[in-house]
């Protein structure tokens, strides 16, 4: 038996190839959505995979540096330390920084600390340059900031040293990290805090200064002191990271730990739990939600296809069962057509991700399973869309031929 | 085939059809029996409305009769206004079909919609290629049969159609008004056309038809009135 199908394809390949084009497009968001999904779970967790660690200690009675605020001591670093079973610790901290550049640019990234010297960010993924050497003045930045080496940063009141480019390197936010030590990072949100302080207070005194209480000098003065309160004790940190030494148990450590009463302690696995469960859970579900939204609007659009291509050709299936055609020859049409048209969509659909997925602005990772579903899916689509034309089809009658 | 030649292979008996109910009952088809021999060209004529078409299309199995019986080359098909074979089976074998237009199936070639006849009844390609070719050749389609039914004149298409409805040697070809969309030398040769397929492949071609100069090519004339089909007198046909 001849292919019918690919005939009848034939016959209008241009109106063809843009059904399968456009469908190609709705079902390239599809992928985008799962990509960006798993780009998600992975940047949410950059932090904690980065860093490592085997326990995470924090304030008491928050959950982590990810999912609320944190403050200990940094001299808690110490006091862990001296823990039977404690190998190593490190204080952790970020912060959130927002630059503007001399050419008025605004650099916006998560400052996050290493704890020098037991973390100098040898197991950050560099992909040029090097890893700190000095305690002091370094920072190590991703790419997605567009910093080359060698750039030099204003940063609070100090200059700081590009000297390694990470890739991949986002905080839960999407935001890109930059790395320097802990107390340069502290440092910084000092600076920056004292800043902001001068800045307000500066804003202050103008506005007494334009009102009638500006003509006393006194006045003045004590808008602007008011407000500053200079900052005395040790800066905290947000979290210390433990790692257990070989042959001792997490859980014991963890729970020798957890009878101090100034802390919690949370494994790292509960750390990732609590980013991809808590922080991200709402976005995670909504663009879950949304991809399966696409994918019954594909399944519609599809279908709505199949059966206006069954229509449009209702005279040649009239005719074909005039001729005694059996049922598994407009079985065949019907149903080959619509796969031919899922499976052009769905390369289209890889197409369009080969080319369009890296220039997205935040990491869209598409798996090879993620690739062979969306396939499942679209056979399932495209037989669901045949059974819908073939519907239509069985219903031709010879008769039609005569009427026309 | 030639063996089939003088046999009876369309036969008709008390075959009706009544369409509608109350009172727009008609009914198109009075109980009619007739039967067609392998080899001749009978005419159909008759003024329109008089059910013609409705006579093609049950004996071509696509409208189902109210009442009576039809065998087709010995095989019963229709029992007291029932089936009782496969019915498309039967139109796959033992009918072809010509209609007036839009009988050909747009997105085949002239050569495609030939093969389709023989391939729809598991013909191989290889065979289905080699009799197309040589039935449109002796048509005088030779050069036309990869064209697409849209490039084709009507006479053009009217020959690709005649060729599928002849390829598979069946015993009866029904044709109905095949040479009214054609001007009269066109629809003389297609008329010829049918004499010749009818004898050289054992078909009994029944073809309606409203155009008296070419009943000089046909075996048999009988005339549609009302619903009732009446054998003409051959002296009449020359009148
Ligand atoms: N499907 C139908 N339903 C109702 N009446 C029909 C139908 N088909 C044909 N008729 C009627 O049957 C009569 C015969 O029609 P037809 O066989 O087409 O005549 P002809 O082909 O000789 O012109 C006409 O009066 C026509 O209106
Ligand atoms: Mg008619």
């Amino acid at each position: 038996m001849m292919d019918l199908a690919i005939r009848d394809i034939r016959r209008d390949l241009g109106r063809f190839v843009l059904t399968a084009a456009g469908l190609g497009m709705l079902m390239s968001v599809v992928l985008a959505m799962t990509g960006i999904y798993n780009g998600m779970v992975v940047d949410a967790t950059v932090l904690p995979d980065t860093y490592g660690g085997d326990l995470w200690v924090v304030q008491r009675d928050t959950q982590g540096p990810f999912a609320e605020s944190s403050r200990v001591p940094s001299l808690l670093v110490d006091r862990i330390r001296a823990v039977p079973g404690v190998e190593r610790t490190r204080g952790y901290m970020t912060l959130s920084v927002q630059q503007q550049l001399p050419d008025g640019e605004t650099l916006r990234f998560t400052l996050a600390g290493l704890s020098w010297p037991d973390d100098l960010g040898n197991n950050l993924p560099l992909e040029q340059g090097r890893a700190l050497r000095q305690p002091h003045y370094e920072l190590v930045v991703d790419n997605a900031l567009g910093l080359p080496l060698g750039t030099a940063l204003l940063l609070g009141r100090d200059q700081y040293t590009v000297v390694g480019i990470t890739s991949g390197m986002v905080s839960s936010s999407g935001d890109p990290l930059v790395f320097a030590s802990v107390s340069d990072a502290l440092r910084i949100q000092n600076d920056l805090a004292n800043e902001a302080l001068r800045l307000e207070r500066e804003s202050r005194v103008s506005r007494v200064k334009r009102s009638p209480y500006g003509r006393d000098p006194a006045n003045l003065a004590r808008a602007g002191t008011q407000g500053t309160l200079p900052a005395t004790a040790p800066p905290p940190v947000t979290a210390v990271l433990v790692d257990v030494a070989p042959g001792h148990d997490v859980q014991k450590v963890k729970a020798s730990l957890s009878q101090w009463s100034d802390i919690s302690v949370y494994t790292i696995d509960e750390e990732r739990e609590l980013l991809v469960k808590g922080v991200i859970d709402r976005a995670r579900r909504q663009i879950g939600l949304f991809r399966i939204l696409l994918v019954v609007i594909s399944a519609i659009v599809m279908g709505l296809i199949v059966y206006t291509m069954t229509v449009d050709k209702m005279l040649s299936l009239s005719l074909l069962k005039l001729l005694g055609a059996k049922r598994r020859v407009i079985l065949r049409l019907i149903l080959e057509e619509s796969l031919l048209l899922g499976l052009f969509a769905y390369l289209v659909a890889l197409l369009i991700g080969e080319v369009a997925f890296d220039m997205f602005p935040r990491r869209v990772l598409v798996h090879d399973m993620d690739r062979l579903a969306l396939l499942a899916v679209v056979a399932g689509i495209s037989v669901a869309a045949g059974l819908v034309g073939l519907r239509k089809a069985l219903s031709a009658n010879p008769n039609e031929v005569l009427a026309s | 085939m030639n063996e089939r030649l003088g046999k009876v292979v369309l036969h008709v008996e008390g075959l009706s059809k009544v369409y509608g109910e109350g009172p727009t009952r008609l009914e198109a088809l009075k109980p009619t029996t007739f039967n067609a021999m392998a080899g001749e060209v009978v005419a159909i004529l008759g003024p329109s409305g008089s059910g013609k078409s409705t006579l093609l299309t049950i004996a071509g199995l696509i409208n189902p009769p109210t009442a009576g019986s039809l065998t087709l080359n010995g095989k019963l098909a229709i029992k007291d206004g029932q089936p009782v074979a496969n019915l498309s089976t039967l139109r796959r074998q033992e009918l072809g079909y010509v209609f007036q237009r839009s009988n050909l199936i747009p997105f085949l070639n002239g050569e495609e919609n030939v093969r389709l006849a023989l391939e729809i009844d598991g013909v191989s390609h290889r065979e289905s290629r080699e009799r197309a070719r040589t039935l449109l050749d002796s048509l005088g389609m030779g050069g036309r049969m990869k064209a697409m039914p849209s490039k084709l004149s009507g006479g053009e298409q009217q020959r690709v159609a005649i060729a599928r409805a002849m390829i598979h040697q069946p015993s009866v070809v029904l044709a109905d008004e095949p040479t009214a969309a054609l001007d009269s030398s066109r629809g003389r040769q297609v008329m010829e056309l049918f004499r010749d397929s009818a004898h050289e492949h054992g078909a009994a071609v029944l073809v309606v038809t409203h155009d008296h100069r070419t009943l000089d090519l046909v075996d048999r004339v009988l005339e549609m009135e009302d619903g009732v089909l009446a054998e003409k007198d051959v002296a009449a046909r020359t009148a």
